[in-house]
């Protein structure tokens, strides 16, 4: 199993998609590695604020085990929020496209609890921090 | 994982919609409209049937959903059957008994969530549900319903102002005074509901402070300013909701002038409906296509068109209270009413419409590595616009 090494740290993540070279082709071609499944992660998007998941602050930490089962452990903004399991079908639906993947395993988790500073900088500034 | 899902909760979805339907039909009785009331008080019950035989079933399905406890799921059928009980023969009391036992199963949803992660925006919607247990008990020591209107409106207003400013937090909103401004607002809201008990004009014109001062903050605050500049089904949502602010504020002024007490007439109309249709409705509109694919998990996905009934809510309501209330044109009033109410109903087929039209075109289309291909690449990731799997 590997991990990805940067789920403690993220904020000011470099554009990630620009780790897997050859685009989209590139990432069906390339291994299954936590990299690459954080990557794909970008394309997930919460539609209220139009802003990933990845940037979001939201994926705690994911894993990929050598038989490509990919393991995510991630939160919500708050416990009261149902968009768990609408994430949750949007990651799967994602992620399932890879050839490489066999299945996706989706917690939820409330420790530590999400805030904004958990927040890139790139979403703060979508968001309109600095305004 | 789709079909446990839609099996389990559609019925409890249905039920709303019978709650809305009946409730539908008992506003237009209450326009005026010569249609068959078939001997039950479907205009007496027309607002209870809304606000909690559809909203609260609604709402306490969503929390419902995301507490994921099976005694959670007790509160939206209790909602619904409880309102619609409340129309026929059924033994006086069991209606709104049953409506005060969802309340206080969707209070007990807060306290659970609460005590997951503590926070000042669970709090605050929390207090809507406390609001909703206020207006049941009204209703069961045999208050009018034009004496608890003002509580079941409390109830959504708290609701979505809670979950407002859950969301502002991502827009960076300051802790000081913002925080102590919406604290005031939602006190203010509060005490003039508590006062309205002895003191029904002044208590009322009080929760209207509040409740303009709570629209002033969303004006202000709401991250909505920022996404209304991003495109599909987030500008979408941001519109929605921006466009219920202005209904908010409006509804405070209206409730501050005193006609939010008078059981009857054009001001009590108008007072209330800026808060359900206006405010709330909109909010409904602006987050279907997201609530419904959460609590169904079946896609509901963002259309264009969407802005039809959207903008058929807004405009009829405006002819309701401007054409009808104000100039006091009977015509106007009803052609607004009515016009409503065909906002609503088109509404739910134009989101049925978009589900079934998405899962025929699911089960048609290969999940194949060349879907994969086809779909856009992320904008680096950190894109206003989202990408096509998103908006579906």
């Amino acid at each position: 199993v590997s991990h990805d090494p940067r789920h403690d740290a993220p904020t000011d993540a470099p554009a990630a998609q620009e780790q897997v070279p050859g685009g989209t082709l590139g990432r069906l071609a390339a291994p299954l590695t936590p990299e690459l499944v954080r990557t794909l992660l970008y394309e997930v998007i919460d539609p209220e604020l139009g802003v990933n998941i990845v940037d979001l602050g939201l994926v705690y930490d994911l894993a990929v085990t050598d038989d490509g089962v990919v393991r995510i452990a991630m939160t919500l903004t708050t416990p009261g929020c149902p968009l768990g399991g609408f994430l949750e079908d949007e990651i799967r639906e994602c992620l399932t496209q890879l050839p490489r993947v066999r299945d996706v395993s989706v917690q939820l988790v409330w420790e530590p609890p999400w805030g904004p500073e958990r927040m890139s900088d790139v979403a703060r500034a979508q968001l309109g921090w600095n305004r | 994982m789709t079909g446990p899902h839609l099996a389990r909760r559609a019925p409890l979805l249905a039920l709303a919609v019978v709650a809305l339907f009946t409730g539908l039909w008992g506003g237009l009785v209450r326009l005026g409209l010569q249609v068959d009331t078939g001997g039950v008080s479907v205009a007496e019950a027309h607002g209870p049937l809304m606000a909690l035989g559809f909203l609260g079933t609604l709402i306490s399905l969503e929390r419902a959903v995301a507490l994921g406890r099976a005694w959670a799921y007790c509160a939206p059928p209790a909602a619904a059957i409880g309102a619609l009980l409340a129309l026929g023969d059924a033994p006086a009391g069991l209606g709104p008994a049953l409506l005060l036992f969802a309340g206080v199963v969707l209070v007990a949803a807060h306290v659970a969530i609460d005590r997951q992660v503590r926070s000042l925006h669970n709090a605050i919607v929390g207090l809507g549900a406390v609001t909703w247990c206020a207006a049941a008990v009204w209703w069961l020591a045999g208050a009018d319903i034009a004496r608890f209107a003002p509580l079941l409106a409390a109830f959504l207003v708290l609701t979505i102002v809670g979950e407002r400013l859950e969301l502002a937090r991502m827009g960076g909103l300051a802790a000081g005074l913002p925080r102590l401004w919406l604290g005031a607002a939602v006190g203010a809201l509060l005490a003039g509901l508590a006062l309205s008990l002895p003191a029904p004009r002044l208590g009322v014109q009080v929760a209207g402070a509040g409740l303009l001062a709570q629209a002033l903050w969303l004006a202000r605050h709401d991250i909505a300013r920022r996404t209304v500049r991003a495109r599909g089904i987030t500008r979408f949502m941001a519109v929605a909701l921006l466009a219920g602010y202005a209904w908010l504020a409006i509804a405070g002024v209206l409730w501050i002038a005193g006609d939010a007490t008078q059981g009857g007439g054009f001001g009590y109309d108008a007072s209330l409906h800026a808060v359900f249709l206006g405010f709330v409705f909109s909010m409904v509109f602006a987050h279907a296509p997201v609530i419904v694919p959460a609590v169904l998990r079946v896609p509901l996905p963002y259309r264009p068109r969407f802005y039809a009934h959207l903008a058929l809510l807004h405009a009829s309501l405006a002819l309701r209270l401007v054409g009808g209330g104000l100039s006091g044109d009977v015509a106007a009033w009803r052609w607004g009413g009515v016009l409503g109410e065909v906002a609503i109903l088109l509404f739910l087929a134009s989101s049925a419409h978009a589900v079934l039209h998405a899962r025929r075109t699911r089960s048609r289309a290969p999940r194949s590595v060349a879907g994969a291909v086809r779909r856009r690449p992320p904008m680096s990731g950190r894109t206003d616009h989202v990408p096509d799997r998103a908006v579906r």
